[in-house]
């Protein structure tokens, strides 16, 4: 079957089957930001943002995204240019290994699209599944206050 | 992972078609659609409801619905929701499974699959709700008589569910034991209580995960009513729920650790409750 969707802003169609989940398409099209992690919904490592909510790729059927827009992490830049919370993960130091990396940026990305003056407690709910086996989540939590010193216009 | 087995992805324009897809295919009604990947059946068709208009929360005179297809974060960020009952629903929605899959899960899935961990049964349960279905024919009943009934329910479709206004003075709470922030839960309980002339004129504790689906522990709730809610009623309640609440082993606990559970459970339920019956007054 075809779908269509706008993928990282750009409309696009594919030639899917009626079982594929998105996480296989996006993978197989070459969004290989889109990590293949546990494939249960449990570790986050494949979150997307599917009309601007975070959801596990994983757990989404292709044709569900008909019609719909998808952005993973490689559509978080704009012009060539890191989004705010990109750079406050380099910059806070809250990339170790990476593989969760894309699954955390997509989940605080939903968080301040929503709430931009997110509680630490808000923050730790919306990474909440988001599995980092390198660190105690503390440097991503970290980076993500910083993204929002940094949106309010303050100057760190 | 990829569901080979199916061949074909329907989108129903109406109920009915959608209803008509179920019982000429070896079909599976989905909505949000995790579980059909989590757990694949031997379904080739699968009939996304999505396309129907069954999504969205309304506030009514008898109480607020909520339509089949409404993910739990619609639900848990409704401001309908966060007044009801003293935001209760929204309350336990934070804590069940993680954002990510609450973006994705529905109301209507999350009842008509009814894991037996299912977290938002034991909570509808204990409130009373009442669901809407179609199997050619639309019917109205009870959520406990939902599961109790012989309903079938992978040939029919859920489009709404209900939960009931209370007047006066009402509380709720949920409480639920896991391991870890989105582990299912070892144990998960959930009361309601309305208080009449200081004593309780109506209570229903539904306690699930036992590890059996939840159930509304009837001998619990009959202790509360006609009685304040002291602590010799809810001492009584405990004993109830401990006495007559079937708990089982399995590889998360022992039926021992769970006796436990269902005490310490409904012994934290009613600090809630009364702190709440404290706010509102």
């Amino acid at each position: 079957m075809r779908i269509e969707m706008i993928l990282n802003g750009v409309r696009r169609g594919f030639e899917i089957e009626p079982g594929d989940t998105l996480l296989e398409l996006l993978r197989r099209e070459g969004y290989k930001g889109v990590k293949k992690g546990c494939e249960t919904g449990d570790c986050g490592a494949c979150a997307v943002l599917l009309d601007g909510r975070a959801v596990n790729s994983c757990l989404v059927l292709a044709a569900k995204a008909d019609g719909r827009t998808v952005t993973t992490v490689e559509g978080l830049e704009a012009d060539g240019r890191l989004s705010v919370l990109q750079e406050a993960f380099l910059d806070a130091g809250a990339v170790q290994c990476g593989y969760c990396t894309p699954g955390m940026l997509i989940a605080a990305t939903d968080l301040l699209n929503r709430n931009p003056h997110p509680s630490e407690e808000e923050i730790r709910e919306a990474i909440s599944g988001n599995l980092c086996r390198c660190t105690g989540y503390v440097k991503q939590v970290e980076a993500i206050e910083l993204a929002v010193r940094r949106m309010e216009g303050k100057d760190v | 992972m990829a569901l080979t087995k199916v061949t074909r992805f329907i989108r129903p324009r109406t109920l009915a078609e959608a209803f008509s897809a179920l019982t000429e295919n070896q079909a599976r009604i989905i909505a949000g659609g995790i579980d059909v990947i989590l757990f694949p059946n031997e379904a080739t068709a699968l009939i996304d409801i999505t396309s129907l208009p069954l999504s969205g929360i309304e506030q009514g005179s008898d109480g607020i619905t909520i339509g089949a297809t409404t993910t739990l974060t619609e639900v848990l960020e409704s401001s309908i929701v966060k007044d009801y009952l003293g935001g209760v629903v929204a309350d336990a929605l934070h804590t069940v499974a993680s954002p990510l899959q609450r973006n994705l899960g529905t109301i209507g899935g999350s009842l008509v699959i009814a894991h037996p961990w299912s977290d938002v049964i034991t909570l509808f349960l204990a409130l009373g709700a009442r669901v809407r279905y179609f199997d050619g024919e639309e019917h109205e009943v009870p959520l406990s008589d939902f599961y109790a009934r012989n309903v079938h329910r992978q040939k029919m479709i859920l489009t709404q569910v209900e939960l009931p206004a209370f007047p006066g003075e009402s509380a709720a709470a949920f409480w639920k034991f896991s391991r870890t922030a989105f582990d299912i839960a070892i144990l998960n309980c959930a009361a309601f209580v309305r208080i009449e002339e200081g004593v309780c004129a109506e209570a229903r504790i539904a306690v699930g995960g036992t590890p059996a689906r939840a159930a509304i522990a009837t001998a619990a709730g009959e202790a509360l009513v006609g009685n304040p809610l002291s602590p010799a009623t809810i001492d009584a309640a405990v004993a109830a729920a401990q006495g007559k609440v079937e708990v089982r082993d399995d590889m998360r606990a022992s039926a021992d650790y769970r006796r436990e559970l269902v005490a310490t459970g409904i012994r934290r339920l009613f600090s809630q409750v009364k702190e709440r019956l404290e706010g509102s007054g």
